[in-house]
């Protein structure tokens, strides 16, 4: 192409950006477009209407901007969402965006980081809640984000053919890595949490939602796609904690952490529960591949 | 030289798809002309709507549209993202690709929305030679969408349409015709819907969109599509297809959105208007 915009609309647009990325006011549970704030220049440009000046219509854009945004990462992290209330989990999200605007025209690639960047934000011991008098536990938020991250990142996976052990693979197989699929995670949870995800994906509200009573000892799960729907497998804790140290480590390896974290008690049981698991994982379509380390 | 007429019946009814209805019409099948796809949302290699295109795809026509090509960004096309949508385009056969007469994005970032520009005689050029550009990457009508917008700037020398229309028409390509938004904007900016319509050259149509839309407090009228097409709407419609009529139309429902079978009855109604 031979042509190139005029340099104005550059400026202009950089303008624009800027307005529409104000963040919102924060005020007695409301956002506010913040729009005496705005770039002059850019709303000297614009013009009023009968009803409205400058500053309110391009307010229009800026709370437009970051109610979809908000929007997008409430259907991405619904636990998290309403745990933290949405007037909370949206200050988090602004705060997000401000360090991290979005880059790319794929939408999915904003959410990238959230969870890591609330194990940051998120004050220890216990965070504040909107319009509630008692604190939710921080630890409780985090899992809820990973879990929430988890779910949307499974769902999203490619379609990848599932690992078929052969003959050609038992020469080399306790000394490779097994390449999980995308389609599929291991979660840890403290509190019932993958047990209220469906709950609140269903649920119309903002406010708040109580978290459950912490369980005494924590529960695992697999989480794996199935065509076009997901699945939970309950896991029993070695089985997690196998597949856990599968991502990193080599089969051999992998067996024999287990097998030195397992109680004395437990240890002559281990090899056929442990050949037990690994068939199932299998089975299930868990692993994509075969990576030599 | 603009592409060749797309093969749609010309009176074609055509549904917006949206995952809540992904489940309904493959069990269902309905009585549909052809569905409409947000190009972005098929881009990436998710496998479920992978899936989900594949099976809606052999038994209907499916056209792209995008609200991600940035055409008017001050900043060079994505060439990797036009390479996808052109594979998205010839991977379900698309009549027509359609995108949106705006910005998304400039100085490296994606605002996810569709930004309005002054209009001017400079930006016309520019605009036209990119829209030929996709056009002739994609091998097929490629159609550009009217906004809804709430601003309008002072150093704006032409109204909407005619920038539009000048930028179709030295492009080559096709109008992409949004009846809520010229009706939206015509609310909002205190122009005549009617001379919009009548400066359209409607053998250049690719594709009528109707939607719902509210109205705030101070008057305002917001592009929301999520509700059913304004009385207002229709009336515009209506005069539309008596004078330019036919052309295929279709149903956006975005926010908010019901079952299918009530969406499917509001589609209907544009068959009903018409008569």
């Amino acid at each position: 192409m031979n042509q190139a915009f005029p340099a104005w609309l550059e400026q202009f647009q950089e303008r624009f950006g800027r307005v529409i990325r104000t963040p919102l006011e924060r005020a007695n549970g409301s956002l506010r477009a913040a729009d005496e704030t705005y770039d002059q220049t850019l709303t000297q440009l614009a013009l009023a209407s009968e009803r409205l000046g400058p500053n309110a219509r391009l307010a229009i854009y800026n709370r437009q901007y970051w109610f979809r945004l908000f929007t997008l990462f409430h259907g991405a992290f619904p636990l998290t969402t309403r745990l933290l209330s949405h007037f909370t989990f949206n200050g988090y999200v602004s705060r997000f965006l401000v360090a991290r605007p979005p880059r790319h025209w794929d939408s999915e690639s904003m959410l990238v980081g959230f969870d890591e960047f609330l194990q940051q934000a998120l004050p220890a011991g216990t965070t504040p809640v909107e319009g509630q008098s008692a604190p939710v536990d921080t630890l409780a938020v985090l899992e809820a984000a990973r879990i929430d991250s988890a779910f949307h990142r499974v769902f999203r996976a490619p379609a990848l053919d599932a690992f078929q052990p052969t003959a050609e693979h038992a020469a080399r197989l306790l000394t490779s890595r097994l390449i999980a699929s995308p389609a599929s995670a291991v979660l840890e949870e403290h509190w019932p949490l993958c047990e209220l995800r469906p709950q609140i994906v269903m649920e119309v509200g903002e406010a708040a939602r109580a978290l459950p009573p912490r369980f005494d000892a924590a529960r695992h799960w697999l989480l794996l796609r199935r065509e076009n729907r997901l699945a939970l497998l309950p896991l029993e804790a070695r089985e997690a904690r196998l597949l856990g140290l599968l991502s990193g480590l080599s089969l051999e390896g992998a067996l024999a952490q287990l097998e030195h974290e397992c109680p004395a008690e437990e240890r002559p049981s281990l090899p056929a529960v442990t050949q037990r698991w690994l068939a199932r994982s299998v089975a299930l379509g868990m692993w994509v591949g075969l990576e030599a380390l | 030289m603009a592409a060749e007429r797309p093969q749609l019946k010309p009176d074609a009814l055509g549904l917006g798809l949206r995952v809540p209805h992904y489940g309904p019409v493959l069990e269902h099948w309905p009585d549909v002309g052809y569905f409409e796809i947000i190009s972005e949302n098929f881009l990436g290699d998710a496998a479920p709507a992978r899936r989900h295109l594949d099976l809606v795809r052999e038994r209907y026509p499916i056209v792209l549209h995008g609200v991600g090509l940035n055409l008017l960004g001050h900043e060079p096309l994505s060439s990797a993202y036009l390479d996808q949508l052109c594979w998205l385009a010839e991977y379900v056969d698309a009549p027509f690709v359609s995108d949106h007469l705006c910005w998304t994005g400039a100085q490296g970032l994606s605002h996810h929305d569709l930004l309005p520009v002054p209009y001017v005689d400079d930006l016309i050029g520019v605009a036209a030679e990119r829209a030929a550009f996709v056009q002739r990457q994609l091998g097929r009508p490629f159609g550009l969408e009217n906004l809804s917008t709430y601003v309008e700037f002072e150093n704006s020398t032409m109204p909407e349409w005619q920038f539009y229309s000048a930028v179709v028409e030295q492009a080559g390509c096709w109008f992409m015709l949004d009846v809520n938004n010229i009706y939206v904007s015509s609310q909002n900016h205190a122009f005549s819907a009617h001379s919009y319509l009548d400066a359209v050259d409607f053998n250049r149509v690719l594709q009528v969109h109707i939607a719902g839309h509210s109205r705030e407090t101070d008057g305002t009228i917001i592009d929301t599509h999520d509700r059913a097409v304004a009385d207002d709407v229709w009336r515009l419609y209506a005069e539309a297809w008596q004078k330019k009529g036919p052309f295929p139309t279709l149903l956006e429902w975005d926010e908010r959105i019901p079952p299918l079978p009530e969406v499917l009855a509001e589609l209907q109604k544009a068959a009903l208007v018409r008569a």
